[in-house]
């Protein structure tokens, strides 16, 4: 599968800059993915959660409160408000999802988004 | 004799103000390191989001020939109602840091003509000292921002500047602030932040450009939302710049006044030294003289 380039920058710095196979994210007039080849769009982000499959196959879900997702053919570029990682080996997952949840709260998200998030993050879990 | 005394006091005194500026010297360094990480950290967001901003805009006037039809680019020949913003530090001993952004804020605001009225908003206690001194009017006085950043607080501030601006009650905005440079630099940085400079932006021919696709459709709402947000976090941006510069000034005024200490005790102690030999020698002729009077 071919792989792309996915950088993520918030306000505090660059949390995410790796090549992965294939990201989800929550854009402002619905959820969509990219895979790499992907045609140029840039996008405004709704709050919600970006699942990312990374080269080695394990899934990454970043709970995020808004920002922008620009498109090019070998990379992509989030640029979100504010970011909490979660992936399955963390060892601190239950606060960080509490943390996560925090975030899309505080953003205003709609109680389905919120509930949606919740929903995949129990799935880390498993 | 007396004199000795005076002079000891006097170098002992000078040497407890050298402790001081040495101490403040070590702190700002130590505060200018974790400044400079922050500032250096969000400069990675700050250029990706006005690269972005670029590309949109160029994207959005490649349609249309008279430039781009969107209220942040509108250009207003003859501005009005002017907004100037500028960030000085809270705490002063930083040598000329803040009187160079006074003054160049005091230039900006006698360089538009009397028919147009500029309103003022200060960031820091310092520069609000001055022009509440000065008694200028002033829109907004901030304190407590610049020394501790804070991008709810600065949004705050510059949201209701923007809010104006769209509805038409000013037509520009300038943010003036001192930015860091390097350790021994810091550089006034006087930007319009509104209607957005289409001068400046960089046109960069990319084939993907003509390409790109826009979600949203409607241009105009993810154009507002992407200039609302670039001017956020410039505004943010200015206060971590001007933070990390306030430090390297303190930094360097301190080592120049704990320079200028040693140079004092220096020559101080010279002072000294001449003092007690002449008292000696005054001594020495009094039991010479008594001696030869005893013969």
């Amino acid at each position: 599968m071919e792989l792309m380039k996915l950088e993520i920058v918030t306000p505090e710095g660059v949390i995410f800059d790796d090549e992965i196979k294939q990201v989800t994210v929550p854009g402002g007039e619905g959820e969509f993915g990219v895979l790499a080849g992907h045609a140029a769009i840039v996008s405004l982000l709704a709050s919600g959660v970006i699942t990312i499959e990374r080269k080695d196959g394990r899934e990454v879900q970043v709970a995020i409160n808004g920002g922008y997702i620009k498109v090019e053919e070998e990379k992509t570029l989030c640029m979100v408000d504010g970011a909490v990682a979660l992936s399955g080996e963390d060892t601190n997952l239950a606060k960080n999802i509490a943390l996560a949840k925090d975030l899309l709260e505080k953003a205003q998200a709609s109680t389905l988004t919120v509930a949606a998030a919740v929903s995949k993050f129990d799935n880390i879990k498993k | 004799m007396a004199n000795l005394k005076d002079i000891k006091r006097k170098i002992s005194s000078v040497k407890g103000t050298q402790k001081t500026t040495r101490a403040m010297k070590l702190v700002s360094s130590a505060k200018l390191k974790r400044a400079e990480e922050v500032a250096k950290r969000s400069k990675v967001y700050s250029v990706k989001l006005t690269e972005l901003l670029n590309e949109i805009a160029q994207k959005i006037s490649q349609g249309n020939e008279e430039g781009i039809d969107n209220v942040f680019f509108k250009e207003n020949k003859n501005p009005k109602n002017v907004d100037v913003v500028f960030v000085t530090s809270d705490k002063g001993l930083c040598g000329g840091f803040n009187s160079q952004t006074i003054k160049r804020a005091s230039q900006v605001m006698e360089s538009f003509g009397s028919d147009v009225k500029v309103r003022l908003s200060g960031v820091g206690k310092k520069g609000i000292a001055f022009f509440k001194y000065n008694q200028v009017e002033m829109l907004n006085q901030i304190d407590d921002l610049s020394s501790k950043p804070n991008y709810e607080r600065s949004t705050e501030l510059i949201s209701s500047l923007v809010e104006d601006y769209v509805n038409g009650k000013t037509d520009k905005i300038i943010l003036i602030h001192n930015g860091y440079v390097n350790m021994i630099m810091q550089k006034i940085h006087e930007q319009q932040l509104l209607p957005v400079d289409t001068s400046k932006l960089e046109i960069t021919k990319s084939v993907a450009m003509s390409e790109l696709e826009i979600e949203p459709d409607d241009d105009d709402t993810l154009l507002d939302a992407l200039v609302k947000k670039y001017i956020d976090y410039t505004m943010y941006y200015a206060l971590l710049d001007s933070l990390a510069a306030e430090h390297s000034a303190r930094m360097q005024a301190m080592d120049a006044a704990t320079n200028n200490a040693g140079d004092m005790v220096k020559s101080l102690q010279v002072k000294y030294n001449k003092a007690r030999q002449e008292a000696i020698t005054t001594e020495l002729i009094e039991i010479i003289s008594g001696m030869e009077s005893l013969k």
